[in-house]
């Protein structure tokens, strides 16, 4: 009896012990070569891509892919830790902040030469070059621009603007009279912090924002940017700073635009598609208003996402595979359409044109009818994934009015020049 | 089975035995309880090994980490106190983060324990139905540090919410509490007082200990009600609010889920929620500064143990034990 229980608890240990420490299998039992693949988004996209998946594995019986998916606001966060614990996924989806942080910590594979990119706009593909080396594949593309709906404007009784010459003054007068117009409910438009917006803003000034290694926009050019949202706000152009701060939380659903309560906003091409969806309404693509004077609108091609490979894994061979066939081939884009961006993959394109939404079609037009305005992104130094939280905290203290613009400009200039130094 | 049947009968049985011998030292344990004890690790191997992997590890791991450059991504590199040197002399969040964190504490803390202590007192006159309200008013304990109320409450105090809509009734047009940099701190101080529950119930619990001969002493004395709170209840109770001071103190030094969530993660807006885990939490995570944010771990272990010192320190002047021979 004695021994008995002893070899019960023995084993109750073992188990115990066993339990913490599965995990870490290469293969499975049945052969196949397991890839994981780490993305986020909505279950919309959860939904596609596991699609997209069983699509591959379908083609490379011997792949099996796992998908890891998180929502947006902690995917770094959880795929930082993965990393950490040397437990990198085989294939990575970053955006173009998160490239230097990875890929200039050596935790992304070069894929030059492994991937087949001869079809891709090539101005894109450098937007996933780092150091020289050819890290990340573009999913796609969006550009930033002003969204209009209709319904509301017609509705206060105002018509389209030029867009090849409206200004800022001419938006934010707009703004103002269609707030006028209604009954109290309806803004002008909304407003965002997002740092893209200031570089495109910097843009038209003839700035950049990242510029040898330093941030290249100057005090007078962020001071500038600020005097636009304090004449929404005063002019009640937008809702004030506090409303304005709920609704750019809440997300792209509850928009003023997605809810029918605003005319402008400004998002990526890529929000269309939802935005349209909620509001019901008739929605339009505009070039951003431009500085008086200035000799383009500083709107660029921003990739979507990029696809990446850990320099650690096990299995190069595959993830190049996996990531070849997102990239090029057209069932793979006729299962994920627009929702990693506009393919820049002239002949998938070609092939998934007439299977794109509405939405989708009416970006595609726009992006098209102004290519030759539009900049490459640029990648963004290390550090820079710290820039977007640095321009929202000032940009907030000031439109609140808990700092002075001329002492939050400068603020934000050390704070920001700090961040990509180190 | 032979085995824990005898075991329970041990336990059981009554005890005509002599009382244990007061030997030199302790009596040497017998064979059987050395067994016994042995299982008894055996079965605790879980619990051990959850304190050495997922407790005193990673505390060892932080400290290290404290003294180095680590970004997650890449290796650790020494640093010495590089980390400590920044963030006293050249990281104003840092600074801004202790700031908000200590309004926080200073604060919320003694409005939670006074009306913790208002509403033990009101239950404790033998009210009907106490059990009933004592857990009505513990459940905003258990549930104020849970995701689903940060986000009710930012809903609460959002721009139409319900405090908004109170408020119109009156004509006062409100804004987003929660998105206004002057009262966004203020409405997670609400949050941290409505949780009052936890030390209500304990001082409910100390109010039970004070004998009832010392009120009717007292009354015979001539003391109203407001001269016995003063005179019998409250030294008496001065332990109890001790307990609840110091408890209060280090778990609103450590709050973390109210402020993520109300403010999405941000401490925002500009800064005004920024609690100090907050700000460790996105150094580490966010900025690819887990060098640093264990740094900042430590810094907050020494501001904590210090508060509790000093709060230990200080009781010696107001809290009375009753065998106190002084």
């Amino acid at each position: 009896m004695r021994s008995l229980k002893t070899a019960a608890l023995l084993a109750v240990a073992a188990m115990t012990l066993a339990a913490c420490g599965s995990g870490g299998d290469a293969a499975e039992g049945d052969g196949k070569v397991k890839l994981r693949f780490s993305y986020w988004g909505s279950d919309a996209r959860q939904k596609l891509t596991e699609q997209v998946i069983a699509a591959f594995e379908k083609k490379n019986p011997t792949i099996d892919v796992v998908g890891e998916f998180s929502d947006w606001p902690s995917y770094y966060e959880s795929l930082a830790t993965k990393v950490a614990a040397n437990d990198a996924p085989d294939v990575m989806t970053l955006e173009i902040r998160g490239l230097a942080e990875y890929g200039g910590r050596g935790a992304l594979a070069d894929l030059a030469g492994k991937v087949n990119v001869a079809d891709l706009d090539q101005q894109v593909l450098s937007t996933g070059n780092f150091d020289g080396k050819q890290y990340a594949i573009p999913t796609g593309v969006n550009v930033m621009g002003m969204i209009v709906n209709k319904a509301a404007l017609d509705k206060a009784g105002e018509e389209l603007p030029d867009d090849k010459t409206w200004t800022w003054d001419d938006y934010i007068k707009l703004s103002e009279k269609i707030t006028k117009a209604g009954d109290g409910s309806t803004f002008g438009t909304e407003y965002t912090f997002n740092q893209v917006y200031l570089s495109m803003f910097a843009a038209q000034r003839g700035e950049k924002f990242y510029n040898n290694g330093k941030i290249g926009i100057t005090p007078e050019t962020i001071k500038a940017w600020w005097a636009n949202f304090d004449q929404l706000i005063k002019t009640k152009g937008s809702p004030d700073a506090a409303k304005m701060a709920e609704i750019a939380a809440a997300g792209v659903e509850q928009s003023l635009i997605g809810t029918n309560k605003g005319v402008f906003g400004m998002w990526w091409s890529n929000q269309l598609g939802t935005l349209s969806k909620v509001s019901g309404s008739e929605l339009t693509l505009l070039r951003l208003p431009k500085a008086e004077g200035a000799s383009s609108h500083g709107m660029f091609l921003q990739p979507a996402m990029h696809w990446t490979a850990s320099s650690k894994t096990e299995h190069p061979a595959e993830a190049q595979k996996f990531i070849d066939y997102l990239v090029n081939d057209p069932e793979a884009a006729g299962i994920l359409l627009s929702d990693r961006g506009l393919p820049i993959n002239s002949k998938v394109l070609a092939a998934v044109k007439d299977k794109l939404p509405p939405a989708d079609q009416q970006s595609l037009t726009f992006v098209d009818s102004i290519k030759s305005e539009l900049a490459t992104a640029e990648v963004p130094p290390k550090g820079g994934s710290k820039m977007e939280d640095i321009v929202r905290r000032y940009s907030e203290a000031v439109t609140s009015g808990q700092q002075s613009a001329d002492e939050a400009a400068t603020k934000l200039l050390e704070e920001a020049n700090a961040a990509i130094a180190g | 089975m032979v085995d824990s049947l005898s075991l329970k009968s041990e336990v059981a049985a009554p005890a005509p035995a002599p009382a244990p011998k007061r030997g030199r030292g302790r009596p040497r344990p017998s064979v059987r309880s050395r067994r016994e004890g042995w299982a008894a690790y055996v079965f605790l191997i879980p619990w051990f090994l959850g304190l050495f992997l997922i407790t005193i590890g990673p505390i060892v791991a932080s400290l290290y980490l404290s003294f180095t450059d680590y970004s997650l991504l890449d290796e650790a590199k020494w640093v010495g106190l590089d980390n400590y040197v920044k963030m006293f002399t050249e990281d104003p969040r840092f600074w801004a983060s202790l700031k908000v964190t200590t309004i926080y504490v200073v604060v919320s803390v003694p409005l939670q324990l006074g009306f913790a202590l208002a509403l033990a007192l009101l239950l404790d006159r033998g009210l009907r139905g106490l059990s009933f309200y004592r857990s009505i008013y513990y459940l905003p304990s258990l549930l104020g540090g849970s995701v689903a109320i940060a986000i009710l409450w930012r809903k609460i105090f959002g721009a139409d919410g319900l405090v908004n809509a109170v408020l119109a009734i009156f004509g006062i047009q409100g804004t987003s509490y929660v998105n206004n940099p002057d009262t966004a701190l203020s409405t997670l101080i609400l949050l941290h007082v409505w949780t009052f529950g936890a030390p209500m119930v304990i001082f409910l619990a100390g109010l039970r200990q004070i004998p009832s001969s010392y009120y009717e002493a007292a009354s015979i004395d001539g003391a109203g009600v407001v001269q016995q709170f003063k005179s019998v209840t409250l030294p008496l109770l001065t332990p109890i609010i001790f307990f609840n001071l110091v408890l209060e103190v280090i778990k609103s030094f450590q709050s973390f889920t109210q402020s993520f969530i109300v403010s999405n993660g941000t401490g925002g807006p500009s800064d005004s929620t920024l609690f100090y885990t907050l700000y460790l939490y996105s150094k580490g995570f966010k900025e690819y500064e887990m060098g640093y944010a264990s740094a900042m771990a430590w810094v907050l272990v020494i501001i904590i143990a210090g508060l509790t010192g000093v709060n230990f320190l200080a009781s010696k002047y107001w809290v009375f034990y009753g065998d106190d021979s002084k």
